[in-house]
């Protein structure tokens, strides 16, 4: 059994050899790929789709959202806030009698099967808008099929820079990465007075990537320096190995672009190996969840977000006590404003259309100036964005559990990263 | 890669190998007893995690209890729920194909596997992922850093627990093999299942002995990895690190217990070395070419021996 021929062995090494090379190869495509991805911001297509006309009694209007999967609590608040916008739309009136339904769909956060849920929506159920998706990497096929039959998407939550390349018919309600990048990189620079900051990235996440890479960019320019960038795999439990790396390196400042569910674990590893500076993200770490998961370790963490129940506006107050007499409790996440804020901008819209289709629809959403959303004031950029503020938040105790404080907002400025339009 | 943390990296490696260790047990001992690839292990191991969940979480009032008295509770009930459901799938699933072919037994395993996987799904909470609070865990509270002899490096309690209480089972676990004549008669089965029938060992008991202890080690893995690392739980918590247990047993010799554990520790090393020389994303790669080059020299494992294979 032990007895192989001298071939044989050149032939099995050479075969792992060429395995490696593989791999290397294909490792090195990826992160070429994500790297132009946000370069690609020139003209909107324009959608050739013949888009839905309204014809019974009622105004449907569709939302995707993921109401299973890992992703459920977002998915599930954005349904409830746009539900609310819709509900108070139709108490005070309609529009001319008619009244709105706002069908909703599951996608699981599964990109095909958000794909599939915009398809429906569109063709079986007549919808003249879509709202949706949270996650970037569903709304981009959802969007796909939107321009394709001429039905405006706003989506909810995507932050990815090249979402709105998609075409005419797509706009989004919250910041892109870009912006948040800058606005951490700012916020790391100006208010912590970070110099020396170390980046940790999931890489099979490309909103992760792309937001990694943002800050990276943004912070540079701003004088500081990136020591180490470390990467792990969403799914993954220990993460001991890369944050010794991290504290190797010695880093004045953290920063974590992934999502909740793998940050929780590392806020609590660090501690583990010593890694005491401050830890801060983007709004991939917008859950109640994290709280509890991240433990001592999340207690002084930062991240950017859209918005805040803390927030001392007079909007976000009249939304909190508006959401907590419907449902009986506060909003768990930034995506019921987000939620109401998009369907928000499309029934502000729907008043000023031309007339009940989805295209004059469209050219109504895109001229939506000032709007006084929960997030903040929103204006449509000529590329679809929302050009609006962020808000950074602070992980503290309050009168002895933790909770996620407002500590500074930011008002919304070009970055000028990658995307030149 | 910095040489400085070389130590760290180490101890990294060792407590993640104390956890592939523990889960390779599981199916180094069956594949000794009944020559099976236990493929459902690796659920055993996740159903592990999920009851201390609830444990600490759930079913008691966690303010009522001792930490450490908690920590116990989490782990007894842990161990005992995964040997009960181990010896259960062994008597539903594989009891009955005992002299089918070894394929059958084999598929049956892996359907085992995606039953629970997808079955959980209906059972324990998954969206959102629970995990257990870092409350429960009072060792965390202990952090020795700047030790005498081992300089700039940081070993958090809970991690020096754990590796402790899995060395702790491992020498139960040998002392059970090689002092008892339980273990007489397991070894017995292992060498020559008909033979050992014949000379009055009770087959069915040894079979279904393996089955609770090798569980029960997987649950005390899932309970101790969830515990410690704080890690977000859902019903393919143990795809992975089956996986990866199934190949630290292969890489030690599959059927050999000392294999198993200098297996699972090779493995957890290995992959955070990956890590420290900066190839984080090749560490599941480089585990598996790991794998092919040492069976491609010593293709009965690192431990096992040459020739004990039946036909």
């Amino acid at each position: 059994m032990n007895r192989l021929s001298r071939k044989h062995w050149i032939f099995t090494l050479s075969g792992l050899l060429s395995i490696f090379v593989l791999f290397a190869w294909l490792g090195g495509c990826k992160t070429e790929e994500s790297a132009t991805s946000g370069t690609t911001a020139t003209v909107r297509p324009e959608s050739t789709g013949p888009g839905n006309k309204v014809e019974g009694d009622t105004i449907p209007i569709g939302i995707i959202a993921s109401l299973s999967g890992s992703e459920k609590p977002w998915g599930e608040e954005s349904v409830r806030g746009a539900q609310l916008a819709v509900d108070e739309f139709n108490a005070e009136g309609g529009l001319n009698g008619k009244q709105v339904v706002l069908l909703v769909e599951d996608t699981g956060g599964q990109p095909e099967q958000g794909k599939s849920a915009t398809e429906r929506l569109i063709t079986e159920k007549k919808v003249i808008a879509v709202l949706g998706e949270v996650a970037s990497g569903v709304t981009a096929p959802s969007a796909q099929v939107a321009q394709e039959k001429g039905v405006p998407i706003v989506s909810i939550g995507s932050t990815r820079v090249d979402i709105t390349d998609i075409g005419n018919m797509v706009f989004r309600v919250c910041y892109t990465d870009d912006f948040q990048g800058a606005m951490m990189a700012k916020f790391a620079y100006e208010d912590l007075g970070l110099r020396r900051v170390a980046i940790l990235t999931d890489r099979k996440l490309p909103y992760s990537v792309g937001l990694s890479e943002m800050f990276r960019e943004y912070f540079t320019r701003l004088g500081g320096k990136i020591v180490t960038e470390e990467f792990y795999e969403k799914g993954q439990t220990d993460f001991k190995a890369q944050l010794t790396n991290i504290k190797a390196a010695n880093p004045d400042g953290l920063f974590c672009s992934g999502y909740f569910t793998e940050i929780g674990p590392i806020a609590r590893q660090r501690k583990e190996v010593g890694l005491n500076v401050p830890m801060f993200g983007g709004d991939g770490w917008d859950s109640r969840e994290l709280l509890q998961a991240g433990g001592e370790g999340i207690i002084g963490g930062y991240y950017s977000n859209h918005y805040s129940n803390l927030e001392d506006r007079l909007e976000v107050k009249a939304f909190v006590s508006k959401y907590k007499a419907k449902y009986g409790e506060e909003p768990a996440n930034a995506m019921s404003a987000l939620g109401y804020d998009a369907a928000g901008v499309v029934l502000d819209a729907l008043k000023r259309a031309k007339s009940l289709d989805s295209r004059a629809l469209r050219d109504a959403i895109a001229e939506t100036k000032n709007f006084p959303g929960v997030s903040g004031t929103i204006t449509i950029g000529p590329d679809g964005n929302a050009q609006k503020p962020g808000l950074v938040l602070e992980a503290k105790l309050v009168n002895g559990k933790p909770a996620w404080v407002p500590f500074k907002r930011y008002e919304w400025f070009d970055p000028g990263l990658k995307k030149k339009a | 890669m910095d040489w400085a943390s070389l130590d760290q990296q180490i101890i990294n490696g060792l407590q993640l190998g104390s956890i592939y260790a523990l889960i390779a047990l599981g199916y180094t001992m069956v594949y000794g007893v009944l020559r099976l690839i236990n493929f459902a292990h690796g659920e055993v191991y996740m159903v592990g995690a999920y009851v201390a969940y609830y444990t600490a979480e759930r079913w008691f009032d966690k303010t009522k209890f001792h930490p450490a008295v908690l920590l116990l509770l989490m782990l007894f009930n842990s161990m005992v729920i995964c040997a009960i459901l181990g010896v259960t799938i062994e008597r539903v699933a594989y009891r009955p194909l005992r002299s089918a072919p070894r394929i059958s037994v084999l598929i049956t395993a892996i359907g085992v596997s995606l039953l629970l996987q997808q079955g959980g799904l209906l059972i324990f909470k998954t969206s959102p992922q629970p995990s257990i609070s870092e409350s429960v865990n009072p060792f965390k509270a202990y952090t020795f850093e700047n030790l005498p002899l081992l300089g700039n490096i940081t070993i958090s309690g809970g991690q020096t627990a754990m590796f402790f209480v899995s060395l702790i089972f491992m020498l139960l676990l040998w002392f059970l093999v090689t002092r008892t004549s339980t273990g007489r008669a397991m070894r017995a089965v292992a060498h020559d299942f008909d033979t050992a029938a014949l000379m009055g060992v009770d087959v069915n008991r040894i079979v279904s002995i393996t089955f609770i202890v090798g569980s029960g080690l997987a649950g005390a893995g899932g309970m101790m990895n969830a515990t410690a690392l704080g890690t977000p739980l859902d019903t393919f918590y143990g795809l992975i690190p089956g996986v990866k247990a199934f190949v630290a047993a292969v890489l030690g010799g599959i059927g050999n217990i000392p294999g198993a554990v200098l297996g699972g520790f090779l493995m957890g090393v290995a992959e955070t070395m990956v890590v420290w020389v900066g190839y984080a994303g090749y560490k599941d790669a480089v585990a598996f070419v790991v794998l092919i080059a040492v069976l491609l020299f010593k293709p009965n494992g690192l431990l096992g021996s040459v020739g004990v294979e039946k036909a």
